[in-house]
């Protein structure tokens, strides 16, 4: 199974394959940041990464996974996809919504930026925009404000709709994900601001060195083979990373490319802790591109780190080390 | 016969519009144009200039030394007037730190937390220069009790010098980007409804107005520094001084309708028509207007509500000449946030009770 695996891989990176001209990192980077992958609702995300990928597919735990060379000494590089966000917890009768938390962390920060912030839920029949409720800063004048700071236990969000029944028309409903509605911005000379923009960025990274790898067949050093891996349900237990691990490993080394608190694309490089839960992935090294404003809506980081980032991470897949 | 019927389409179909409540389609144009143009007070003019694009052709708009943009109709007394403000909250720049990060000051009351962590726009006499608002540092001391936060936004400068490059200087403004948004219900969300509904009401007014109906003067004015004191109001009011028989503010009412607020006042459903403002923190409607004007409202099948809400008005600006102030708004949810929402059924029979108001009181 695992050789018909690898020979339809080695069929689909041949150079025959027709593929589209590389997107430029930096539009890349923005569609990606634009998108949504709440923890455990990510496969939106996981469609397009598929098919930005010749040859990729999605794995049983809903993981991306394209598979470069054909050799036993497997090596491993993962992004993960998912982010913070909320689902729909109850719809009311009088049509406003309330939320859980998604699971996994979530930071006190990702859950002040919904507060007074247009917001989109994810239905069965599409996106569906809304608001998260706020006082009115006129109502509360001379008068004793409620409460502490804002949590999403404290949540309603406004759709429009006047009862349950137009929100279930619109395909929304008890567990419908929800996130901040994004509005990457770009900003100085090669900023990009977005909810983690860090990881987005990092993982267009990768989507460009693995295409750069597909279309360059020969790259990954005989007698080896490079699983590339989009990773679900990171911040869950990593999840899609230890499924890949399981089904995939073992593997002589693996490389976790993130976004992480830092510099604005400044990558560092550290040992991960994943090797100790997982042996099966081998030493394990993160390769974090640098954001300012961590875990925020302005997540920042720099798209010329990001260009080298693709530089180092081909660089790898082609065995250097 | 041909042209018996072409004359007749020409003659009778637009009086048989006269009154009507513009259709969804003009609203949206309208008020999603104008809502995501940027103004801040003291800002105004790419406003006002839009307000001036949407305007009919027969227009001959004024604008006066404050700023403020005036069309006039109709001819003789009394002189009706309405005001709709034409700026928006936001912020200024009031200082330009060494690392290139600007210090913004708050131009108009809101909660400024619900900028940090946004994108941000600094708008200079050279165009807009994209940023972000810094998000608050969690491990900073607390601002003293009763004050805001420093506001902080960064363009991806690292010193003064790089940011004065860009054309920022003190006094330029800031906002965030802004998106008209239709949501379910006939609703949409957007940030500065407060009061682009306003302008876009006496637009839609004067665009469906019959001014051959018009038996006096009736002066629409879309003002400027409402949201920092009613200052183009001011302006407005001392030109005419107590020549207006009636001044109506077209603003926001700022409706409890939401599981947040205290509902003792100021509940004013969305989609249940514009509302009298007959009290808020500046005005007092006298009873009687309000009773001639809930009765205009039902001649015209026009939805009015009544309500007591919290703010102040442009019309109470011209209380000081003796003029009565007979405010109207619309129910607005989550008032000066980046997410205040509307219903647009509440636009259109506001458009409509504007019309009814100049030509039939």
């Amino acid at each position: 199974m695992v050789a018909l695996a690898f020979l339809f891989v080695g069929l689909v990176s041949s150079p025959a394959v027709a593929q589209r001209p590389d997107p430029a990192l930096p539009e890349l980077a923005d569609r990606l940041a634009h998108m949504t992958a709440v923890t455990g609702y990510e496969q939106r995300m996981i469609d397009t990464l598929i098919g930005l990928l010749p040859g990729a597919m999605r794995d049983r735990a809903g993981n991306a996974v394209v598979v470069l060379g054909a050799g036993d000494r497997r090596r491993l590089v993962a992004c993960p996809v998912s982010e913070p966000g909320f689902i729909v917890g109850r719809v009311r009768e009088d049509g406003w919504l309330t939320l859980r938390r998604a699971p996994g962390r979530v930071s006190p920060l990702v859950e002040r930026q919904i507060e007074g912030q247009r917001v989109t839920l994810f239905g069965r029949r599409g996106a569906v925009p809304g608001v998260v409720a706020v006082r009115s800063v006129h109502l509360t004048r001379g008068r004793g404000t409620a409460g502490g700071p804002f949590t999403v236990d404290s949540a309603y969000v406004d759709v429009g709709a006047s009862s349950a029944a137009e929100v279930a028309a619109a395909g929304v409903g008890v567990l419908s994900p929800l996130a901040l509605a994004k509005r990457p911005q770009r900003y100085g000379s090669d900023l990009l601001a977005a909810p983690v923009a860090g990881r987005r960025t990092a993982c267009a990274a990768l989507v460009l060195a693995a295409r750069r790898a597909i279309a360059e067949q020969g790259m990954v050093p005989r007698g080896e083979s490079v699983v590339v891996a989009f990773v679900i349900e990171q911040d869950l237990d990593g999840r899609g990373l230890g499924a890949i691990a399981r089904t995939r490993g073992p593997f002589a080394q693996t490389v976790l490319v993130d976004g992480g608190p830092g510099s604005p694309g400044a990558v560092t490089r550290a040992p991960d802790s994943a090797a100790i839960r997982w042996p099966a992935l081998g030493p394990v090294a993160r390769w974090s591109l640098g954001a300012r404003y961590p875990a925020t809506a302005v997540e920042t980081t720099s798209l010329a780190g990001a260009d080298s980032l693709t530089t180092a991470l081909t660089r790898w897949i082609g065995g250097a080390r | 016969m041909r042209g018996v019927l072409l004359c007749l389409a020409v003659t009778v179909i637009p009086r048989l519009l006269v009154g009507q409540a513009p259709p969804p389609a003009e609203v949206d144009s309208v008020l999603g144009t104008l809502v995501e143009t940027h103004g801040v007070s003291g800002m105004e003019g790419p406003v006002r200039e839009a307000v001036q694009r949407l305007l009919p052709g027969w227009a001959r708009t004024t604008t006066d030394t404050a700023g403020n943009l005036w069309l006039t109709m109709g001819q003789g007394e009394p002189t009706v007037v309405f005001v709709a403000h034409l700026d928006e909250i936001g912020f200024t720049v009031k200082a330009i730190g060494d690392d290139g990060t600007l210090e913004a000051e708050a131009a108009g009351g809101f909660f400024p937390t619900l900028w940090e962590g946004q994108p941000a726009l600094v708008h200079t006499g050279r165009g807009t220069v994209p940023g972000v608002f810094v998000p608050h540092d969690t491990a900073a001391p607390a601002p003293a009790p009763g004050t805001d936060p420093v506001v902080r936004v960064d363009v991806g400068t690292t010193e003064r010098a790089g940011t004065e490059a860009l054309g920022i200087g003190i006094g330029s403004t800031v906002t965030s980007p802004k998106r008209y948004v239709r949501l379910l219900g006939g609703r949409a969300t957007g940030r500065s409804f407060d009061d682009r509904v306003g302008s876009t009401a006496l637009v839609l007014a004067a665009r469906h107005l019959d001014r051959a109906r018009l038996r006096h003067t009736v002066i629409f004015i879309w003002s400027v520094r409402e949201e920092i004191g009613l200052e183009g109001a001011a302006a407005a009011a001392a030109a005419l001084g107590p020549r207006p028989a009636r001044v109506h503010a077209i603003d926001t009412f700022v409706s409890a309708d939401s599981p947040l607020e205290r509902t003792n006042f100021g509940l004013a459903p969305l989609g249940r028509g514009p509302v009298a403002r007959a009290l808020d923190n500046s005005s007092v409607t006298p009873p009687a207007y309000v009773d001639s004007l809930a009765a205009l409202a039902r001649s015209r099948r026009i939805p009015l509500q009544v309500g007591a809400t919290n703010g102040g008005n442009d019309g109470s600006a011209f209380g000081e000449w003796g003029v009565p102030d007979v405010p109207i708004g619309w129910p607005l949810r989550y008032s000066h946030s980046p997410a205040e929402l509307i219903d647009l059924r509440d636009v259109a029979a506001l458009a409509r009770l504007v019309g009814a108001i100049a030509e039939g009181w």
